[in-house]
């Protein structure tokens, strides 16, 4: 017979968290909205600062982790930070417009406004075990913006890593994100920053045409000493993923940022899991290997 | 733990003493044949010995649709939270079969560890849990669960037995109870606990419905493509039924309202993963759209998921889900079909 519940797990006397935004974890934070840069069509940068002083000082996260946006009679909402902790005081959030929240956040809200915000949720990514290795990030189209915060955590921390190379595609060159800011950072030789694009069209494009998987299949990296970083859309990871480990990259030293419909953030509302696997809780990264036992999460 | 007894006669004083608690919440005959868990008005309307109600406890904890955050529109300073109940008085459960304890049990893993929740946390807290030991009948397989018997969890159990119950004191308020209403009770006699071995024994040969659990999440696992599942979606009309009798789904949603005066609340409702919308993100994409795979992802939380997870499924055995799916899905007889057995 299975032995029913752990001693720890009854009446709250487990490991008990608490989201750095209040007691009640579903409660938000207010926080201002101190700047809003049009990235490209339709995606905006959301630079906020939390009004009470002292959640603002404090607030940290890890590179990878989210946070619950929302307005009260339009809703709530996960986004992922685009900025990295080691830049304090306050955080940045990427945003397309693709619902009712975010179509609100476009037409009516302005710089000096107020929104809610818990956080920060879910795991990160596992910036500990990077030390001393190479990194490699991967992006597909928005999945620059979580990839966007580790790469500024790294460069801000570019002596603790090897090479530093950036893999990152969108569909036309109109669509790139941070392209500014990316091929500062490979000109300054902080990092190796590899753009491409899907189709150009009639606009000038003197770089690379093709997906990113086929970038991947082209890079010349010690797949032992290195770790892989990949967030994209799903049809992304259906062929980025092969191709890494053909690359010579173990399961476990390829990590995804995955979406999910990530509604309450702390693992009870049910949406966001693949098996009892909380995309919100016990991710949203995961490594290959987690996820590839866990199949709903990648395969469509 | 202390053991007592208490005569037939007597239970309707028990219950009325527990009413000077608060609310007390029992399976009640609201039609013919039907159970339903109700605030009781008179102790005589109380029917522990009725197998399942529609609706189980879970909705004393966590109410099907509740306010969670209101307050003026778009505002993010002062909101009422909401988690302090209005009525601090305890609430009883009476009449709680031991399937219904593990589930409680279950809920309180979810909800009181990690981040604690504190709509849960609050009315758990008030509630009081006289549980009662049942008779299966042959939608029951608890005992293919290792839930058919409890020994904590609850604060005061009654068995019964010809005549009486064996009254189990588990909790210093379970004492309370009983403490209050000393009269009522006697020692528990020799032949108490002999009755009371006797049941235990003839009780677990009544079980006729049987769940085969060995290696179960393995056998799901490798079974995870099969045409069982997209066979049993022709027949699943995601209704949600068994999402909602369910003691252990406690799947929600949450959405904002805004209301005539301008003010504004979030509020939090029963889902369940059944739905057509429940993966659905927006821009458009959803992540379980086809049924076959909704109907799938049921059974394997209950059954494989949580298990991986907390080391036991999340279904209890009830039966709940068999008595109320309107086309007639049967839970094992589902796993029976994975097994290739039917």
């Amino acid at each position: 017979m299975t032995v029913r519940y752990s001693p720890t797990a009854l009446g709250g006397a487990g490991i008990v968290r608490e989201v750095a935004t209040g007691p009640n974890p579903y409660l938000p934070a207010p926080a201002r909205i101190l700047r809003i840069t049009e990235l490209v069509e339709e995606t905006r940068l959301f630079e906020l600062r939390f009004e009470d002083p002292s959640l603002a000082a404090a607030f940290t996260f890890r590179p990878g982790q989210f946070v619950e946006l929302s307005v009260l009679g339009v809703g709530e909402a996960p986004f992922s930070l685009p900025s990295s902790p080691t830049r304090k005081g306050t955080f940045e959030l990427g945003i397309r417009r693709a619902g009712v929240l975010t179509g609100y956040l476009f037409d009516h809200v302005e710089e000096g406004d107020t929104v809610g915000i818990r956080g920060p949720l879910g795991n990160g990514f596992p910036i500990d075990r990077f030390d001393g290795s190479n990194i490699v990030l991967v992006a597909g189209g928005l999945g620059m913006v979580p990839l966007r915060g580790l790469l500024q955590f790294l460069v801000d921390r570019r002596d603790a890593f090897g090479r530093l190379v950036l893999v990152y595609g969108s569909r036309s060159p109109d669509r790139l994100l941070f392209r500014d800011e990316l091929e500062r950072l490979a000109r300054r030789g902080d990092a190796e920053i590899l753009l491409t694009v899907d189709d150009p069209g009639e606009l000038q494009w003197d770089g690379r045409k093709g997906y990113v998987t086929d970038l991947v299949g082209e890079l010349e990296v010690d797949p032992s000493t290195t770790y892989a970083v990949a967030c994209g859309p799903p049809v992304f990871y259906k062929y980025l993923l092969e191709k890494l480990v053909d690359a010579g990259f173990g399961k476990d030293r390829i990590f995804l940022n995955l979406e999910r419909r990530m509604e309450c953030g702390i693992g009870k509302c049910g949406h966001c899991a693949v098996g009892y696997t909380f995309t919100c809780l016990h991710g949203p990264v995961f490594s290959y290997w987690d996820a590839i036992n866990l199949p709903e999460l990648i395969h469509e | 733990m202390q053991t007592l007894r208490l005569e037939f006669a007597r239970l309707p004083d028990l219950v009325g003493a527990l009413m000077e608690w608060g609310p007390v919440w029992a399976p009640v005959e609201t039609s013919a044949g039907f159970f339903t868990l109700e605030i009781l008005e008179d102790p005589s309307q109380a029917r522990p010995d009725a197998l399942r109600t529609v609706v189980p406890f879970k909705k004393l904890l966590l109410a099907p649709s509740f306010t969670m955050i209101s307050g003026g529109f778009a505002e993010t300073g002062g909101l009422d939270s909401g988690a302090v109940p209005d009525d601090q008085r305890h609430q009883v459960l009476f009449g709680a079969h031991a399937c219904d304890v593990h589930a409680l049990k279950i809920l309180d893993l979810l909800y009181l560890s990690n981040y604690v929740d504190p709509y849960y946390a609050a009315q758990r807290d008030k509630l009081l849990v006289i549980a009662y030991g049942c008779w299966p009948d042959e939608k029951c397989f608890c005992d293919s669960l290792g839930t058919s018997n409890v020994d904590d969890g609850f604060d005061l159990a009654l068995t019964p037995l010809e005549g009486r119950f064996l009254v189990t004191i588990a909790t210093s308020k379970g004492d309370d109870i009983v403490r209050a209403s000393p009269d009522l009770f006697a020692p528990a006699t020799a032949e108490d606990i002999r009755d009371y071995l006797a049941r235990l024994r003839s009780r677990k040969d009544a079980f006729q419905l049987e769940l085969d659990v060995a290696d179960l999440p393995y056998v799901l696992e490798m079974k995870k493509d099969d045409p069982v599942w997209d066979e049993l979606a022709r027949k699943c009309l995601c209704c949600g039924s068994c999402s909602i009798v369910c003691p252990t789904c406690s799947c929600f949603n949450v959405a904002d309202r805004i209301e005539e005066d301008g003010s504004a609340s979030r509020v939090r409702s029963w889902d369940s993963c059944l739905y057509r919308d429940y993966a659905l993100v927006a821009g458009g994409h959803n992540f379980r759209a086809d049924r076959g795979d909704r109907v799938r992802t049921r059974y394997y939380h209950k059954q494989e998921a949580f298990v991986r997870e907390f080391g036991m499924p999340s279904c209890v055995g009830c039966g709940r889900c068999i008595e109320n799916c309107p086309t007639g899905i049967h839970v094992v007889e589902v796993f029976q079909h994975v097994r290739g057995e039917l």
